[in-house]
């Protein structure tokens, strides 16, 4: 109820949203007499934040190498205009 | 330094830029020539890239296969949608690992900056509740999992 409140979306349809993110392993919930609180799972979140991580690494290590590559081919334009 | 900034935009959009000292066209033909390809795109190391199919035409399929040598390997395919030299290249991929992942929208510009070139890609992920359940299978199959998905983005 409490989450649903800042939402233009009806509760069931937050419960859906909820459901999808616990699924995920985004969202914890634990049973409180008849609320259900529920908190962010710190695993989930930190899976996504690794995963940007190692997508920049390995980014950056490939436009390294793309660089030397580069590099190379100006290098032989420049001696074959020669 | 770093050259690289790498900016989630909304729910579904990556976007990467990178600054090379080269100009546009070194840089658009080291994206479409598979035996450049094969010298750069290769993640972390240790890793090759023995196949590179690369059709650079609109329909055009893409197929990168890696190996680290040690009985790690997975493959990537994709269609090119959109080519214009040397400015932009759009195209669609999945990884396979063996089961493929949702297609991830690719849109790489390059533009003229200073005497280099300024890249600019744009990837769109799939919606929010797909990209949740693709992150929910990452976490089931440990970092692996995660490691190979990364790949698809590179």
């Amino acid at each position: 109820m409490e989450l649903a409140r800042p939402f233009e979306m009806t509760q069931p349809a937050i419960s859906q949203h909820l459901k999808v993110l616990e699924d995920a392993g985004l969202v914890m919930s634990r049973v409180e007499g008849t609320k259900r609180p529920r908190r962010l799972a710190k695993p989930g979140v930190q899976a996504i934040d690794q995963w940007i991580a190692m997508l920049r690494k390995a980014l950056e290590r490939n436009y390294d190498r793309l660089d030397k590559l580069l590099a190379g081919m100006e290098q032989e334009k420049r001696g074959e205009k020669r | 330094m770093s050259k690289l900034t790498l900016k989630t935009e909304g729910d579904t959009h990556v976007v990467v830029t990178r600054h090379f000292a080269a100009p546009p066209e070194a840089v658009y033909r080291a994206h479409i020539d598979p035996r450049l390809i094969q010298k750069w795109m290769l993640g972390p190391e240790g890793w090759t890239m023995p196949v590179c199919i690369n059709e650079a035409k609109p329909g055009g399929k893409i197929r990168y296969e890696w190996t680290n040598g040690k009985g790690g390997e997975f493959y990537l395919t994709g269609e090119f949608l959109e080519l214009e030299p040397y400015s932009r290249i759009v195209h669609v991929e999945r990884m396979h690992l063996p089961d493929p992942t949702p297609d991830n929208h690719v849109e790489t510009r390059f533009e003229a900056d200073g005497t280099g070139t300024l890249m600019t890609m744009r990837m769109t992920l799939p919606d929010a509740q797909t990209r949740a359940a693709m992150l929910a299978t990452g976490m089931e199959r440990g970092m692996e999992a995660s490691y190979v998905r990364l790949e698809s983005m590179i």
